[in-house]
């Protein structure tokens, strides 16, 4: 039975890298790298560490909302000029209301508790953090949960807006709009006074 | 070696990173992190797409990113064993033991529920810091700053309610 188990698994691990192969979103390796650098680029920032989220949350660590607001700032700029060059597209998310607002809440407030994001987490359980192993777990039993009652969670997640931008949205400025965007956003970045909260068990290991 | 790098460079890096993966050079496609964890759960108690329309969904999104976190673990194993040297086996974070408490029940249990929610919230809102937060407003989409502005706010007004502030100060 569990063998049986484990066979079936292992098939679809292999659908999901076929699927990838298939789908032209860049080879397997290339986004098995992307995940390397992307992961490494928290990890050497250490902005997954709890003592940086839950410290956000606690406004006595601020290393969080500078590098997001600096990296989403640049990016929006240079993502404006890429799509313009036929570099890139747009892939933006619908607006639904109720499930952007009723999951944002749910998001923000488990993040403060947890010191994760889906993102970080998993860097976390790579170091050895057994606290967040733990909390893998809930987080997969929560996917399976919404993905079983995904017919009722829907219920709340509209009405829908539709996939509007700021820059689509003023169609004959949206260059200027672009740039006013990310240069708002660099410069809250940079005001946004540095704070750091020192995980102490970390003293020793850095040098 | 690098063991630390600055906000900023980080920063830039990161943009750098986002650019080359939405780039046609790159994935032609966001960077997502919150659609595998469904996905896997699929996966791992077996449950079958025909029955369950959500799989079906994110079959394609999730297959990338679930190949996305296997770089991200593997990396962060890598570094943290070769590199930032900061793999060891902890409990509970320091400044949990300093803003909450030294029980380790409390701190395994908050995170078990933490991280089921996390998920629960990231998927009502199709979306996490990753793909609605550095993705979506880069692109100025309206859906992600309405994200982000309710994440903030649930964040910090959650930080404040559940941590004491500085008892030891």
């Amino acid at each position: 039975m569990n063998e049986m188990m484990f066979q079936k698994m292992l098939e679809r691990m292999e659908g999901m890298f076929h699927t990838v192969q298939e789908e032209g979103h860049g080879a397997v390796a290339l986004v098995f790298i992307i995940g390397m650098v992307f992961g490494s680029l928290i990890q050497y920032t250490k902005v997954h560490k709890f003592e940086k989220i839950a410290g956000f949350a606690m406004l006595k660590d601020t290393v969080v909302p500078k590098m997001l607001f600096l990296a989403i700032g640049l990016a929006s700029i240079g993502l404006f000029f890429m799509i313009q060059m036929g570099w890139a597209s747009y892939h933006v998310k619908p607006i639904m209301l109720g499930g952007l607002i009723l999951g944002g809440a749910i998001f923000g407030a488990s993040m403060a508790i947890f010191g994760k994001c889906p993102g970080t987490g998993p860097i976390s359980v790579a170091e050895g953090r057994i606290d967040i192993m733990v909390g893998a777990i809930g987080g997969i039993l929560g996917g399976a949960f919404f993905t079983i009652f995904y017919d009722y969670f829907h219920i709340f997640m509209g009405p829908d807006f539709g996939k509007i931008s700021l820059s689509g949205y003023f169609e004959d400025t949206e260059g200027t709009v672009a740039l006013i965007f990310g240069l708002i956003l660099v410069a809250i970045s940079i005001a946004i006074p540095l704070k750091e909260e020192i995980d102490k068990d970390d003293v020793g290991y850095q040098s | 070696m690098i063991k630390k790098m600055p906000w900023w460079l980080g920063g830039i890096l990161m943009a750098l990173l986002l650019l080359f993966t939405f780039s046609i050079f790159g994935a032609d496609r966001p960077i997502g992190a919150s659609t595998y964890v469904p996905y896997f759960a699929g996966i791992i108690f077996d449950l079958d797409p025909q029955k369950y329309t959500y799989l079906q969904k994110i079959e394609a999104p999730g297959a990338w990113e679930g190949v996305l976190l296997l770089g991200v673990l593997t990396g962060a194993f890598l570094n943290a064993i070769f590199v930032t040297k900061t793999f060891r086996f902890t409990i509970v974070p320091d400044a949990w033991k300093r803003y909450k408490n030294n029980s380790i029940l409390s701190r395994l249990f908050w995170s078990f529920v933490g991280g089921f929610f996390l998920i629960i919230g990231a998927r009502l809102a199709g979306g996490c810091t990753s793909g609605h937060f550095l993705s979506g407003m880069a692109q100025t989409a309206v859906s992600s700053i309405i994200f982000g502005a309710v994440v903030l706010v649930s964040l910090i007004v959650t930080g404040k309610r559940f941590y004491k502030g500085d008892a030891n100060e």
